[in-house]
C-alpha cells in the first residue's frame, strides 16, 4: 500500500538522525532519504581492481566501501554495469539482466548492495531505457524475424522520412536518426549512435519488458536508478520527439509500480534540459510528484564556473531565480563535474538566457567547461577555489553528487581520447598503479595520472587521510557539517540582497534550522553588507569552528571575506520578542 | 530656559551631510511651514525651514519626531530638547524612527492630505503599510529610506519649487510599461512659492541589484591582476557582455522617453551657439588648468567640426546625468535610476530637451573613469595604462554596439556630435578634478587624444 500524498519529510522526527543502516522492504525508515543524501558517482572500472586484470570490479568497490563510509557518502551512483559490447561506455546494453563480466557477476552485485547497506550507504545505477545495443538479442530477433515476438520491439520503417523535426544529437558522427538494416530491409530509429537502436515504447510488450528489468534489479536490493536519456522514449510526427506526453505517462506507470512494491527507492532523471522543462519529470505537484523523485539541474554547474570567472554572482543568482519550485517530495541533483562532457549549448535557449551569448564568446568557458576536465584542473589546482566550489555544491539547494576522485583533487589526462581523460584509475596510494590494481602497469584499462602536480605520487587518498589539512579532510568535514543540518537538503533557499556584486549570500531555512551562506566569488578580499533584519537578535555561529559572531542588529551586517572565501553560519533562533522596536 | 526649535535646528543643520551652505555662518533660520502628521507621543512634525546666509536663502525639508523620553537607539539623531505646549520634549530626526515612518506609508497608501501636505498613491499601485523602514547611509543631497525590501523612499532635503523631473519621468515610463525604470508607488507634494513641488518619491526597491559602477570596477580589478599578455576579452572578469546589454537598455529608455514626452530639433544656428558655449568653457578651463593647454587643440577641432554641421539635430527628454552609478543590474536587466538631471541646475534646465547622445557621451566618460580611477593612487599605474585603455575601449565599443543594436541613433554625423559632447564633458571634468581631486586629473586628460 502506498499513499499518494505522503507527509512532507520534514514533519518526521527522523531528519536529524543519520540515514538508517537497514534497508528492508518491510520497514522503509525514511522514504525521503534522497533529499538529504550526499551522492558519489563511481566508475566501477576505475575505482578498484580486486583480481589484478587491470580493470576495476565490483569486489574492488566492496573493499573500498569503508573509505566511502568514512568520507560520509550516503549513496553510490554506478555507471552502467550491464553486459555490453562497450561501444558507448556501457550505455549500449546487450543484456539487461547480466553484469558485465569484467565487473563480476550478479552474486558480486548482491553482496555489494548488502555490504553498502550495512554501512548505511545506498546504491543506485544507470539504466538506459531508451535504446539497447544492436547486439541485444531483442534487436537480433527483431531484424531477423519481423513477424516474431520481438518484431515490433524497435521503431522500423520502410523509409527514413518520418520525424524530421527531431534533432540529431551526435551530429559529429551520425548523419540521420534513421539507419538502414540490410538484414530486415528496413530503416530503424536511433536518437544516439546508429549501433543503439531505440526501443519501440508504443509496443506494450516493450513497456512490460522494461518494467520487468526494473523489478529484477529492485528485487536484488538496488535503491534506484538514474534514468538515462529519458526525454526520448516516444516519437510523434511534427514534434521534436522530446518530452512527449506519452513519455510522461509511461514514467508515471513506472513510478506507480516502484511505489507499490518498493516504496523507499529513487528514480533520478537525466534530462539535459532547462529547469522549467525538467520539472515536468517530477510529475504532478498535487501528488508531491509522481514521476521521478530527482532530476539533475544541468545549467547550474557551468554558471558556478562562470560566476567565479566573472567574479560576479549574477550567473548563479539568475539561474536560481529562474528555477521553478518543484513538487514537495522531489529534489534536484546538483554537481560540479561528472563523467560526461557538458556544454551550455545543450541546456540553454538563447531567448531565455543571456548567458548563451556571453558563454559562447568566452574562450576559456568554451574550451574548458564544455570539455572533459576535472574540478581541480579546471580551477588550476587552486585550493581556495576548490574549497569554494565544494562549499557551493554542498549548500545550494539540491542533493550534491560528487565525482570520484574530486574529493582529493585528482587531475585528468587530456591526451586520452573522448571522455577517457576524466575516467583514469582512482589514486589510492603512492604505490604501483596508484594502489588501484596490482597488475602489470601496461595492462591497466587506462594509465594512471603521472604528472608532477596531479600524479598519484602527489595526490592520493592514503597521503591525504594522514594529513588533517588535506582537501580530503576538508571535504569530509564539510559533508559532516552538511549532514548535521538537514536544512541543506530540505530547507527553503532565499538569496539575500548583497551590496557587493562579487558576493553571493543566501539563507537556507527549515523551521528553526537556519543557515546563512556567504560566498566571495572574487579572487580579492571583499566586504559585504547584508540586510539581516529578519534575523535581528540572533547571534550567527560559524559552522566550521563554532565561533560566535556579533549579534545581528537593525543596521546592515558587515562581513569581510578573503579572496574566494566563504562562511557558513547557523542563525540560532532567539526567544526575544519581535517588539524590540517599541519601548 | 530652553532653546527655541529654530535655535535647535540652526545648531543642528550645519552638521548634516545634505546641508548645502557649509562653511558660511547662518544669519537666520525661520520655519516656513509646520504641519503635524502624527499627534501624541511620539509625534511627527513636518517642517520646511528657510536658511538665510547672506543674500542666499535655501529651503530645507526636515521631518522631526517629538518624544518625552528619547530611547537610546535614537540618541544618535537627537536634535535637542525644547519646550512645546508647556511640555519639555526631545526633538530628533524622525526619518530614523521606524515607529513614525510607517505613517508616511499610510499617508501615501490612503492618498491623504495634512493641511498643505498632499500624500499621493501612484496610479495602479498598492502599498503594503506593514513594512518597516531603515535609513540608507552615504547619501549627499537626499535622505532615503528602504521599507522592508519593497520600497525606497527618497526625501529631497534641499527644496526648489517645481515638480521633480524624476517623478514626471518614472511615472510616464512606468505607465508605458517600461522594464527599465523602478516602478513608482507614491509621492508627497506641497506648494512652495506658489508652485506644486515634489517633496519625496517612493519607488520599487530593486532587490538584489547592484550598481553598474561597482560591477565595472570588479571587472577592471580582475583585468589589472591578469597576466599582461592576456587580452581583455580572455580575462575572466570581462564586462563587455554587460556593457552591450547596458547599451541596449539605454536605447530602450531613450525610445520610451521620446514616445512619452515632446521631441524637437535644434537647427544649425543653435548648434553654432552651443558650440560657442563649449569653446568658451574650454578657454576658461585652459586658463584655470594649464595642463589642459597642450590637449586643447583636440577639443577645439571636435568643436569646429560640430560647428560646421549643416543640419538639424533631434532632441528629446534625456536622463541628463547618465553614468555607471545611475544604473542598476537587476536579476533580469539594467534599470536606470535618478532621472533628476544634473543636480544643482535650475529645474527648467533639467527638463530641457537635449540630444540623447548627451547621455551616451556621459556613459562613455564613465567607462573611462571606471577603467582609470583605480590607477590614481597605484605605484604601478604606468604599466597598467595600456590595460586601462584596453578595458575602456573594449567596453565603450560594446556599449555603443548595444546602443545601436537597440535602435539608438549613431550614424554618420552623429559621431561628430557625440565626440564634441564627450570632450565637452571631459573639459568640465578637468576643471572639477583640478579643484577637488588633483590626483584624478589624468583621467579626464586622457580623453583628449
Amino acid at each position: 500500500m502506498s499513499s499518494t500524498t505522503p507527509p512532507p519529510s520534514h514533519t518526521q522526527p527522523s531528519h536529524t538522525q543519520p540515514v538508517p543502516n537497514t534497508f528492508t522492504e518491510e520497514e522503509p525508515r525514511d522514504k525521503y532519504w534522497y533529499k538529504r543524501a550526499v551522492f558519489y558517482e563511481v566508475l566501477i572500472r576505475g575505482f578498484a581492481d580486486s583480481n589484478g586484470d587491470g580493470t576495476g570490479d565490483i569486489r574492488g568497490l566492496i573493499e573500498k566501501l569503508d573509505y566511502l563510509q568514512w568520507l560520509g557518502i550516503d549513496c553510490l551512483w554506478l555507471l552502467p554495469l550491464y553486459e555490453s559490447p562497450l561501444k558507448d561506455g556501457g550505455y549500449d546494453i546487450s543484456d539487461y539482466m547480466k553484469i558485465l563480466p569484467d565487473f563480476g557477476d550478479l552474486g558480486d552485485f548482491v553482496r555489494l548492495v548488502d555490504e553498502a547497506h550495512k554501512r548505511g550507504i545506498r546504491v543506485i545505477a544507470d539504466l538506459v531505457m531508451n535504446h539497447t545495443s544492436d547486439q541485444h538479442p531483442w534487436f537480433q530477433a527483431s531484424r531477423h524475424d519481423p513477424e516474431g515476438p520481438y518484431g515490433d520491439f524497435y521503431v522500423w520503417r520502410d523509409t527514413d522520412e518520418e520525424y524530421k523535426d527531431a534533432r540529431i544529437i551526435f551530429i559529429d558522427t551520425e548523419a540521420s536518426n534513421w539507419t538502414f538494416d540490410p538484414v530486415r530491409g528496413q530503416y530503424y530509429w536511433h536518437r544516439f549512435f546508429h549501433h543503439q537502436p531505440d526501443l519501440n515504447f508504443e509496443n506494450p510488450a516493450v513497456q512490460d519488458a522494461m518494467m520487468e528489468v526494473i523489478r529484477f534489479w529492485l528485487d536484488l536490493g538496488i535503491d534506484g536508478f538514474r534514468l538515462d536519456a529519458i526525454p526520448y522514449l516516444f516519437e510523434q510526427e511534427d514534434t521534436n520527439c522530446e518530452n512527449l506526453p506519452a513519455t510522461h505517462a509511461y514514467l508515471k506507470r513506472v513510478r506507480a509500480e516502484v511505489d507499490r512494491i518498493y516504496p523507499d527507492r529513487v528514480l533520478l532523471a537525466e534530462a539535459n534540459q532547462w529547469p522549467a522543462d525538467v520539472v515536468e519529470y517530477f510529475g504532478d505537484p498535487v501528488t508531491g510528484g509522481d514521476e521521478c523523485h530527482m532530476a539533475f539541474h544541468f545549467p547550474l554547474m557551468p554558471r558556478i564556473f562562470m560566476a567565479v570567472r566573472r567574479e560576479s554572482r549574477y550567473p548563479i543568482s539568475e539561474i536560481m531565480a529562474q528555477t521553478p519550485k518543484i513538487p514537495e517530495n522531489c529534489q534536484w541533483g546538483i554537481f560540479l563535474r561528472n563523467h560526461d562532457e557538458l556544454t551550455l549549448e545543450m541546456v540553454t535557449d538563447e531567448e531565455r538566457d543571456y548567458m548563451y551569448s556571453e558563454y559562447a564568446k568566452d574562450p576559456r568557458m568554451r574550451a574548458n567547461v564544455g570539455i572533459r576536465r576535472r574540478l581541480a584542473t579546471l580551477l588550476d589546482n587552486d585550493r581556495n577555489q576548490i574549497e569554494l566550489f565544494t562549499a557551493l555544491l554542498l549548500s545550494l539547494p539540491g542533493s550534491p553528487v560528487m565525482y570520484y576522485g574530486d574529493e582529493i583533487g585528482m587531475g585528468d589526462n587530456i591526451w586520452l581520447g573522448d571522455r577517457d581523460g576524466v575516467r583514469t584509475p582512482m589514486q589510492w596510494t603512492p604505490d604501483r598503479n596508484a594502489g588501484f590494481s596490482n597488475c602489470d602497469p601496461g595492462r591497466l584499462y587506462l594509465p594512471v595520472i603521472m604528472d608532477p602536480i596531479y600524479g598519484y605520487q602527489a595526490i592520493n587518498v592514503e597521503a591525504q587521510q594522514k594529513s588533517a589539512s588535506s582537501l580530503l579532510h576538508f571535504t569530509k568535514r564539510m559533508i559532516e557539517i552538511r549532514k548535521r543540518h538537514p536544512v541543506f537538503g530540505l530547507g527553503e533557499f532565499t538569496e539575500l540582497n548583497s551590496s557587493n556584486p562579487s558576493v553571493l549570500a543566501f539563507v537556507r531555512e527549515l523551521g528553526d534550522d537556519r543557515v546563512l551562506c556567504v560566498n566571495n566569488l572574487s579572487r580579492f578580499p571583499q566586504p559585504v553588507e547584508l540586510d539581516l533584519r529578519r534575523f535581528e537578535g540572533s547571534t550567527p555561529v560559524e559552522c566550521m569552528g563554532g565561533v560566535p559572531f556579533p549579534p545581528i542588529g537593525e543596521l546592515p551586517y558587515l562581513l569581510t571575506l578573503p579572496g574566494h572565501g566563504f562562511y557558513w553560519f547557523t542563525l540560532p533562533v532567539t526567544h526575544r520578542t519581535a517588539g524590540t522596536k517599541e519601548e | 530656559m530652553t532653546t527655541s526649535l529654530q535655535g535647535l535646528l540652526a545648531g543642528w543643520i550645519t552638521g548634516q551631510r545634505w546641508f548645502a551652505g557649509k562653511g558660511r555662518a547662518i544669519d537666520d533660520l525661520s520655519i516656513d511651514s509646520e504641519i503635524e502628521i502624527v499627534a501624541g507621543d511620539p509625534a511627527l512634525l513636518h517642517l520646511i525651514v528657510c536658511v538665510r546666509q547672506g543674500e542666499r536663502r535655501t529651503r530645507y525639508q526636515i521631518p522631526v519626531g517629538l518624544r518625552e523620553h528619547l530611547p537610546d537607539r535614537l540618541g544618535h539623531v537627537r536634535i535637542g530638547a525644547c519646550r512645546r505646549d508647556d511640555r519639555e520634549v526631545e526633538v530628533y530626526d524622525a526619518l530614523h524612527d521606524s515607529a513614525l515612518t510607517g505613517h508616511l506609508l499610510e499617508g501615501m497608501a490612503g492618498d491623504r492630505r495634512f493641511d498643505g501636505l498632499g500624500f499621493h498613491l501612484a496610479h495602479g499601485a498598492q502599498i503594503d503599510t506593514s513594512q518597516r523602514s531603515l535609513v540608507l547611509t552615504a547619501e549627499q543631497s537626499n535622505t532615503s529610506l528602504v521599507y522592508g525590501d519593497q520600497y525606497i523612499f527618497k526625501l529631497f532635503r534641499q527644496l526648489s519649487p517645481g515638480v521633480n523631473p524624476e517623478l514626471e519621468i518614472i511615472t510616464a515610463l512606468a505607465d508605458a510599461g517600461s522594464a527599465q525604470v523602478a516602478r513608482p508607488y507614491g509621492w508627497i507634494e506641497t506648494e512652495l512659492l506658489g508652485e506644486p513641488t515634489t517633496l519625496a518619491i517612493m519607488q520599487e526597491y530593486l532587490q538584489n541589484a547592484n550598481e553598474g559602477w561597482s560591477m565595472a570596477l570588479t571587472s577592471v580589478r580582475d583585468l589589472y591582476a591578469c597576466p599582461e599578455d592576456m587580452p581583455a576579452q580572455d580575462a575572466g572578469g570581462d564586462f563587455a557582455g554587460e556593457a552591450r546589454r547596458l547599451g541596449l537598455a539605454t536605447a530602450q529608455v531613450h525610445r520610451e522617453l521620446a514616445r512619452a514626452f515632446p521631441t524637437g530639433t535644434i537647427e544649425p544656428p543653435e548648434i553654432k551657439r552651443m558650440t560657442e558655449r563649449f569653446r568658451r568653457r574650454l578657454d576658461k578651463a585652459v586658463a584655470e588648468v594649464p595642463r589642459l593647454g597642450e590637449h586643447a587643440a583636440v577639443a577645439a577641432e571636435a568643436f569646429d567640426r560640430l560647428s560646421d554641421l549643416g543640419h538639424e539635430i533631434p532632441v528629446q527628454r534625456v536622463h541628463g546625468d547618465y553614468h555607471l552609478g545611475q544604473v542598476m543590474r537587476t536579476m533580469t536587466d539594467w534599470v536606470v535610476l535618478d532621472f533628476e538631471g544634473e543636480p544643482g541646475q535650475p529645474l527648467a534646465e533639467r527638463r530641457a530637451l537635449d540630444s540623447p547622445l548627451r547621455d551616451v557621451a556621459g556613459m562613455l566618460r564613465s567607462f573611462d573613469y571606471a577603467a582609470r580611477h583605480l590607477l590614481a593612487d597605484r605605484p604601478d599605474a604606468e604599466s597598467l595604462e595600456n590595460r586601462a585603455r584596453e578595458w575602456s575601449e573594449r567596453n565603450r565599443a560594446a556599449f555603443l554596439a548595444g546602443y545601436s543594436e537597440g535602435g539608438g541613433r549613431i550614424r554618420g554625423d552623429d559621431a561628430v556630435l557625440l565626440r564634441a559632447l564627450e570632450l565637452s564633458k571631459a573639459v568640465y571634468e578637468v576643471v572639477y578634478e583640478a579643484r577637488n581631486r588633483p590626483s584624478w586629473l589624468p583621467i579626464p586628460i586622457a580623453a583628449f587624444r
